[in-house]
């Protein structure tokens, strides 16, 4: 990792000494280098690597996972067998009365079905009693459910007008699914690397290697544990744990020193080995003859009880491989495609063994004819496995020992930075209880390759990541041809080294994706062919060549799932790519590609970067790195960080709290084409802005295209009290100009239900009378289909869907249709706020799968800001509008600026401890410049930008190559301008018209508004309904429920002594109750015996008996408290107590426990 | 600020100078009174002057891609010719009508119709395509073709050329915060004017259709922005600007040049033949205090000497073109003078209440 350990600003601008600029003679300008980031996005796009993954899985993983099972054959016949000889994938369809028709993503999205293509296997079959080969194309085995804008999806490779016919956005990176009409991503699942050993304790505290094998034929877990200084091997094959020493013998080494040799020569090997020969030697074990029958003794294997001699031979060449310790804890990123692979090779399994197991049936049960195996093939269990998987998000796979959830979730279309945001996660493998702050913390590994900021505040803090803005997770790629390549390179077989040669000096092993490949005697030079290899494209630009000194090993790795990133290479320290490259690549002759093959620039995985020196930027000079030991220099420093918090301008500046890159979650979506959408719950920003303080990362991501928010001239001042706590005051003019408006869009869905024999729910006409006059008032906004119209008004408790359902629905004997009065009305009713004038925006009748037709109406409702309305800038700076202000009390300048809303300085973002340390972190990488707020900066740099018409820039780390603006600048604008250089304004006091005592901080703040709206959370309530059980009434807002008096409230008026107030609030205003008490407390009855409630049409009071203390009841017909255990209307008394006490009485009397009151007379 | 003990007159007679009067731009010097009556008379011609706006509209045929309330809103803050506002009755008080709109007395009906055919051109309905029932009612880029169509006897609140419009309002541009302060309100009536073709309403695609009535009623600028006939209304104090020249002959001529750059707007004039540093604009200046916090840093503290002078202001005043700058000042007045008699009536009546103990009278 390069170290970047210069001077502070001042010393930026100092030019490098002269030797070292003749040395560096054709320096590329490090601004011009930032054209490679959009090619490199141009070419990958934002979510290329689920695409990749996808991709590969459909191409290559799909076809793998099939060959590997290929043959399935009867189980009491093995003539009589089916072979896949060829799968694909088709394009996506569906199939509509035996007539297939392309679907698209949109039809999709709009009729809730799945954007799902068949999977289509070639099959040779045996048919009859001969046995006759037949073949069959083309066989639909299920419904693969498709990635957007991947291969087999119709919108790969479309251009944006072709996009656009297809109903789709083209600012929509795709990398995602449609499931029953919801979008649905995988998330990124970070797992420990497969085939490595992993060193760790165990919940007893022992320590343990444990290795994750997976091959496309069995997945098994090995794990080597040390107990009581002896070694043993736990196999899920064995029942209990093996010693290791057996283990060894059973493979051969029959001499204990041999063992010894292969381990090393080292005494301390010989040592610790020590126990662990002595058990062996106890058990008596010494050839592997003994040795394998004392294993097979330990084989757990369900029945074939005959099978077990030599079971465990096998266990140990298949299942227990070898490997080398290697300490490093990889992780490996799992991409919807392995994970959908997974999920595909569970289901094609069990849909083989299904087979088979029809089969057996078949056979056993009649001994005429076999039937062939091509029937036997059902295509349902696939497509619904694979999508309930997906849109439940429970990947249970019994096979592989799997149970995870929450694997999939839904797409958030709330804002463009949502549905990116979603596509970078990595889901971590840890539980997120866990209180461990270990793998919390930010990893120097991670520089690079995953955002350092965007992580979820609470307990996901730090274990979910997001990928940074150039990382690539890689996909697997073919192990042979690279394995033959390292032979032929010389690496040696280690069957042919003795242990002695193994251990050899200078000698590097040589590992290959976990394994061990062999030896090699020369590594630098087998490492540096390698990488020339790579460089010149003769293998795969993923593969990573990494040299570990310290173990003496050499890892080659070509597995998926490793994350890396592009960089450019540099000889002797000097960048391969110079101007005339990039001259190229601006005039559209060379592609982000070309770079790669032409040996510029190439990836590198976290491995290799350790044997890598990478520098910032090329024209600087290091104070304490050899320029020429630089092998590698990063292509913009700005890509370190994530998409989203790529947004937030001059973040290096100070600290940016993770809840505020949720916030930019919770902004609105600007879709290009979200009109045509059907989202549940949708906002719009009404008169969207590009921010004037931009970032690069807005420009690649295409977030300039759909701006969430709206530039705000912000005065920073306190005004009218209303602003405390991070409230904005806003002007009302603004408001009334359009700014913060938004539409809220709701999506209400019908279902017109069959029930059989021609007989359904109908959409009645709206009645009306003879002078056609509607009957009743709340059909207005009824078309005469019965169905709301598109754009009339709808208000509260209007009908937007007048259904009828048939009110006898077992009727027997169809055909004829019903009358009308064996309809009963069942009118979907709008639920809104009063008062507010909400739309139809649009109606959608289709029908879905089951052929009901469903009926989604779209209310619109547009809105305006309203005090309590959440509001933030790309700060985390929420606030709520604490008052709105007519513009002429607002304070002017005598320019004639007024603000559009007044901020306070207190919310003014402060620098908090954490800020300090996440500083001094980064201080080790980059400098940083002088501390001040980065919402200053914004605003004046939006002032600057303003007075001269140029867009300004605050890019993550920036300033050096001038992709952000350097305050000294933006200054001298401002002064060119006529403006003060630090921003401050001369204002009056628009009420009273004196000049105001301060001069006023006051530009443009870029300001989002957030979901969080008053209107949808305002509630209060006088009486209303209650909670059937207790008699208490409702909670939430949902069901117009009360407003709690929660314990500290009650303890509060405890402690004033409100006695009658805690009396009216908690009985009178919730549930009283009048009970009838027997009054004494002589316990007549044995304890336990239970209580016998009255009939219900007796009880309309409880009483309570005064003499055993327990409820009795009033009796209506005698007009007196009754009491059902003695019978009788003696000694009782009224009581008021809450129902829900009365209803514990009686929970407590049903489990046996009797309790009774004491009453005393008051 | 000092205040006259109770009972002391406040009786003034303020003068106005005006020196600048353009159809929508005015600029005057309102002197011998103090800011209570400026402000007054600031925030009266922001929020109390009527116009005529659009404030009802309804919506027969609407396929384009901006949905009702957008274009209703886009409607209403289209700025109307208001010449005649100050007599029309205000919907709420109008006994003539039921508000239906269809009086002469309160309301003016416009009518909006337009339809993309079949060329593949986008179709920009504007401010152009509204229909007016009353011609001394438009969009105010229409009153010229309004007052063509009457033959030139009509009144025209651009009196001066459009041209002059556009320019000046080009000129807005040089000064993006007017811009931006007006959000909405600015950008299309802007770029449309400019380009001569009214205030950008939607863009019809082909087979799109827009059909509409809107009603457009008095108010004013309290009850919506739409309605305040005041793009820019601000005032200051007049500086007075006294430069010790004594302290300032003290200084070479470099340090004479760097002091008149430090301001960042030019009050300053360094002579270059006599090499005397003068007051070339001092309305130009902002109080900013940069100057003073020169002269501090190069050892002279008292080179300048800048006070405000509390009786004088100077007005500068934008209108939208609803109504003439100079209609909006006597407007004003009109309506501060309205105000006035109201509370004098009710001084009259004996019962101020709370007003009277603020007024500090009896």
């Amino acid at each position: 990792m390069a170290v970047d350990d210069r001077d502070d600003a001042a010393g930026k601008e100092v030019p490098p000494p002269p030797s070292y600029r003749s040395l560096a003679a054709p320096v590329a300008n490090p601004v011009d280098k930032f054209a490679l980031l959009p090619a490199f996005l141009k070419v990958r796009g934002l979510v290329k690597e689920h695409i990749d993954s996808f991709n590969y899985f459909i191409t290559r993983g799909i076809r793998n996972i099939v060959q590997a099972n290929n043959r399935i054959e009867a189980r009491n016949d093995p003539n009589i067998y089916l072979r896949y000889t060829n799968v694909h994938v088709g394009k996506p369809s569906v199939q509509v009365d035996y007539k297939i028709e392309e679907i698209t993503p949109h039809f999709c999205r709009l009729t809730d079905r799945t954007y799902s293509a068949p999977i289509r296997v070639d099959i040779e079959y045996t048919v009859g009693k001969q046995h006759e080969l037949q073949l069959k194309r083309n066989v639909l085995i299920g419904y693969m459910p498709i990635m957007l804008r991947s291969y087999t999806c119709i919108l790969h490779g479309k251009d944006e007008a072709e996009l656009a016919r297809l109903g789709e956005c083209p600012l929509d990176p795709g990398g995602y699914f449609i499931v029953k009409g919801t979008e649905k991503v995988i998330l990124i699942q970070e797992q420990l690397s497969k085939n490595r050993i992993i060193i760790d304790t165990d919940s007893k505290g022992r320590v343990i290697a444990s290795v994750t094998s997976s091959t496309h034929e069995i997945k098994s877990k090995t794990v080597i544990t040390l107990d009581k200084e002896k070694i043993y091997l736990q196999l899920n094959q064995f029942t209990k744990p093996i010693p290791i020493i057996v283990v060894m013998k059973a493979m051969g080494m029959e001499s204990d020193q041999e063992v010894v040799q292969m381990v090393g020569r080292d005494p301390r090997y010989g040592d610790l080995l020590f126990p662990s020969i002595q058990e062996c030697a106890s058990e008596r074990i010494y050839t592997q003859q003994q040795a394998l029958q004392y294993m097979d003794e330990k084989v757990t294997y369900p029945g074939a009880g005959n099978q077990k001699e030599g079971r465990s031979k096998s266990i140990l060449r298949d299942v227990f491989i070898a490997h080398v310790p290697d300490y490093v804890g990889n992780k490996r990123l799992e991409l919807s495609g392995q994970l959908i692979s997974l999920l595909f090779e569970d289901l094609f399994k069990t849909m083989n063994s299904q087979a088979v197991e029809m089969m057996n049936r078949n056979s056993d049960k009649t001994r005429s004819s076999p039937s062939d195996f091509s029937q036997l093939i059902k295509h349902e269990a696939i497509t619904s496995g694979l999508e309930r998987a997906i849109s439940t998000g429970n990947w249970d796979i019994k096979r592989f020992r799997m149970h995870r959830k929450g694997v999939s979730q839904v797409l958030s279309r709330l804002s463009y930075m949502a549905s990116l945001g979603y596509m970078t996660r990595i889901t971590p493998q840890f539980e997120k209880t866990r209180k461990t702050s270990g793998p919390r913390a930010l990893q120097p590994s991670q520089w690079g390759m995953l955002c350092p900021c965007d992580t979820p505040e609470g307990e996901a803090c730090g274990l979910t990541k997001n990928l940074a803005l150039l990382t690539h997770v890689t996909t697997d790629q073919e192990e042979g041809p690279l394995m033959n390549l390292c032979k032929s390179l010389g690496v040696e077989d280690l069957t042919l080294l003795s242990g002695e040669e193994i251990h050899a000096p200078g000698s590097f092993l040589v590992m290959f994706n976990g394994l061990i490949l062999g030896k090699h005697r020369q590594p630098q030079t087998f490492a540096k062919t390698m990488r020339k290899l790579r460089r010149s494209g003769q293998i795969g630009e993923f593969v990573s060549i990494f040299v570990n000194e310290k173990q003496h090993c050499i890892h080659i790795a070509s597995d998926g799932g490793r994350v890396c990133r592009p960089l450019i290479i540099a000889d002797m320290g000097i960048s391969r790519v110079k101007e005339d490259h990039m001259k190229e690549l601006r005039d559209g002759i060379r592609s982000f590609d070309d770079f790669l093959r032409d040996g510029l620039i190439e990836y590198l995985d976290v491995n290799e970067e350790n044997n890598a020196l990478i520098a910032l930027y090329e024209h600087v000079d290091q104070d304490d790195v050899e320029r020429s030991s630089i092998t590698h220099i990063e292509i913009e420093p700005l890509s370190i960080l994530g998409v989203v918090s790529g947004l937030i301008p001059y973040p290096h500046h100070n600290q940016s709290p993770p809840s505020f890159l949720f916030e930019v979650k919770v902004t609105f979506l600007y879709n290009v084409l979200q009109l045509f959408r059907a989202d549940s719950l949708l906002y719009l920003l009404v008169y969207a802005q590009r921010p004037l303080l931009t970032t690069k990362t807005i420009e690649l991501v295409g977030y300039d295209k759909l701006g969430a928010g709206q530039n705000a001239t912000v005065a920073v001042m306190g005004y009218s009290g209303y602003d405390i706590e991070d409230a904005i005051v806003m002007n009302k003019s603004s408001l009334d100009r359009g700014f913060g408006r938004c539409i809220a869009m709701k999506k209400y869905t019908v279902m017109k239900e069959n029930y059989g024999d021609g007989v359904s729910d109908r959409i009645a006409k709206p009645q009306r009378d003879k002078d056609s006059v509607l009957v009743k008032q709340n059909m207005r906004a009824l078309d005469e289909d019965g169905i709301a119209a598109p754009g009339q008004i709808i208000r509260n408790h209007d009908v937007y869907v007048n259904k009828q359902t048939p009110s006898v629905i077992d009727r027997r004997g169809a055909g004829a249709l019903l009358r009308d009065r064996e309809y009963k009305d069942s009118p979907a009713i709008y639920k809104g706020v009063d008062g507010e004038t909400t739309v139809v925006d649009r109606v959608m009748l289709c029908s879905d799968t089951n052929d009901k037709l469903s009926i989604k109406c779209i209310i619109r409702h547009t809105r305006r800001p309203e005090v309590g309305d959440k509001f933030s800038s790309r700060h985390g700076q929420k606030g709520v509008c604490g008052t709105i202000v007519q513009q002429e009390d607002f304070p002017f300048s005598e320019r004639g600026i007024c603000p559009d809303l007044i901020m306070n300085p207190h919310g003014f973002p402060r620098f908090d401890i954490s800020f300090v340390i996440f500083k001094y972190l980064f201080y080790l990488f980059i400098n940083f410049p002088n501390l001040v707020s980065r919402k200053m900066i914004e605003l004046i740099g939006g002032k600057a930008g303003l007075s001269c018409g140029r867009f300004h820039y605050g890019s993550a780390f920036g300033e050096p190559s001038g992709n952000a603006d350097k305050v000294e600048d933006i200054s001298n604008t401002l002064i060119k301008h006529g403006f003060s250089y630090n921003g401050k304004d001369f204002l009056y006091s628009g009420i009273l018209g004196h000049p105001l005592e301060a001069y006023i901080f006051m530009g443009p703040i870029y300001y989002q508004k957030l979901k969080h709206m008053v209107l949808d959370k305002m509630h209060a309530r006088a009486s209303g309904p209650r909670v059937l059980l207790t008699r208490q009434p409702t909670e939430g807002r949902s069901r117009d429920g009360g407003l709690r008096l929660g314990e500290m409230e009650r303890d509060c008026l405890i402690a004033y002594g409100a006695s009658m107030l805690i009396f009216e609030r908690l009985l009178l205003s919730s549930d009283p109750y009048q009970v009838q008490v027997i009054f004494e407390v002589v316990c007549e009855f044995p304890f336990g015996r239970g209580w016998n409630c009255a009939t219900a049409d007796a009880v309309v009071l409880g009483s309570v008996c005064r003499k055993c203390g327990l409820l009795g009841y009033y009796n209506h017909k005698l007009k007196a408290s009754y009491r059902s255990m003695c019978k009788n209307g003696e000694n009782m008394a009224k009581m008021r107590l809450p129902y829900a006490c009365k209803l514990l009485f009686q929970e407590l009397q049903a489990m046996n426990v009797v309790p009774r009151l004491k009453l005393t007379e008051g | 600020m000092d205040r006259p003990a109770a009972g002391a007159s406040y009786q003034r007679f303020p003068r106005v100078r005006i020196r600048d009067l353009k159809p929508d731009f005015a600029k005057f010097e309102l002197r011998d009174t103090d800011a209570s009556m400026a402000n007054a008379l600031r925030r009266v011609m922001i929020a109390e002057v009527p116009t005529v706006a659009i404030d009802l509209v309804e919506i027969e045929v609407n396929s384009s891609v901006l949905n009702d309330e957008f274009i209703a809103h886009r409607l209403g803050l289209i700025p109307l010719t208001s010449a005649a506002a100050m007599q029309m009755r205000f919907s709420r008080d109008c006994d003539a009508c039921d508000g239906d709109g269809s009086c002469e007395y309160c309301s003016v009906e416009f009518n909006l119709s337009a339809r993309a055919t079949d060329s593949d051109q986008t179709l920009e309905v504007t401010s152009t395509d509204l229909r007016s029932a009353d011609p001394k009612v438009c969009p105010v880029d229409q009153a010229r073709a309004y007052q063509q169509a009457l033959g030139g006897e009509s009144y025209d609140p651009n009196t001066g050329d459009q041209r002059q419009v556009v320019l000046h309002l080009i000129s807005l541009v040089a000064n993006p915060f007017v811009v931006l302060s007006c959000l909405v309100h600015f950008i299309p009536l802007l770029l449309m004017l400019a380009l001569g073709r009214g205030i950008l309403i939607v863009k019809l695609r082909r087979g799109q259709e827009l059909r509409l009535r809107a009603i457009a009623r008095k108010g004013i600028g309290k009850d919506h922005a739409k309605w305040s006939p005041a793009a820019t209304v601000t005032f200051m104090y007049e500086p007075d600007i006294r430069i010790n020249e004594e302290l300032m002959e003290t200084l070479t001529l470099d340090e004479k040049r760097s002091w008149v750059e430090s301001s960042p707007t030019k009050v300053f004039e360094l002579d270059a033949i006599t090499q005397q540093v003068t007051v070339c604009d001092a309305e130009a200046y902002t109080y900013d205090d940069e100057v003073i916090k020169k002269a501090e840093a190069m050892g002279k503290p008292g080179l300048v000497e800048i006070t405000a002078k509390e009786d004088s202001f100077i007005f500068t005043v934008e209108t939208t073109g609803a109504i003439t700058a100079y209609e909006l000042i006597m407007n004003a007045i009109t309506v501060l003078r309205q105000k006035l008699d109201a509370v004098r009536l009710q001084d009259d009546d004996g019962d101020l209440g709370e007003l009277g103990a603020h007024l500090g009278g009896p």
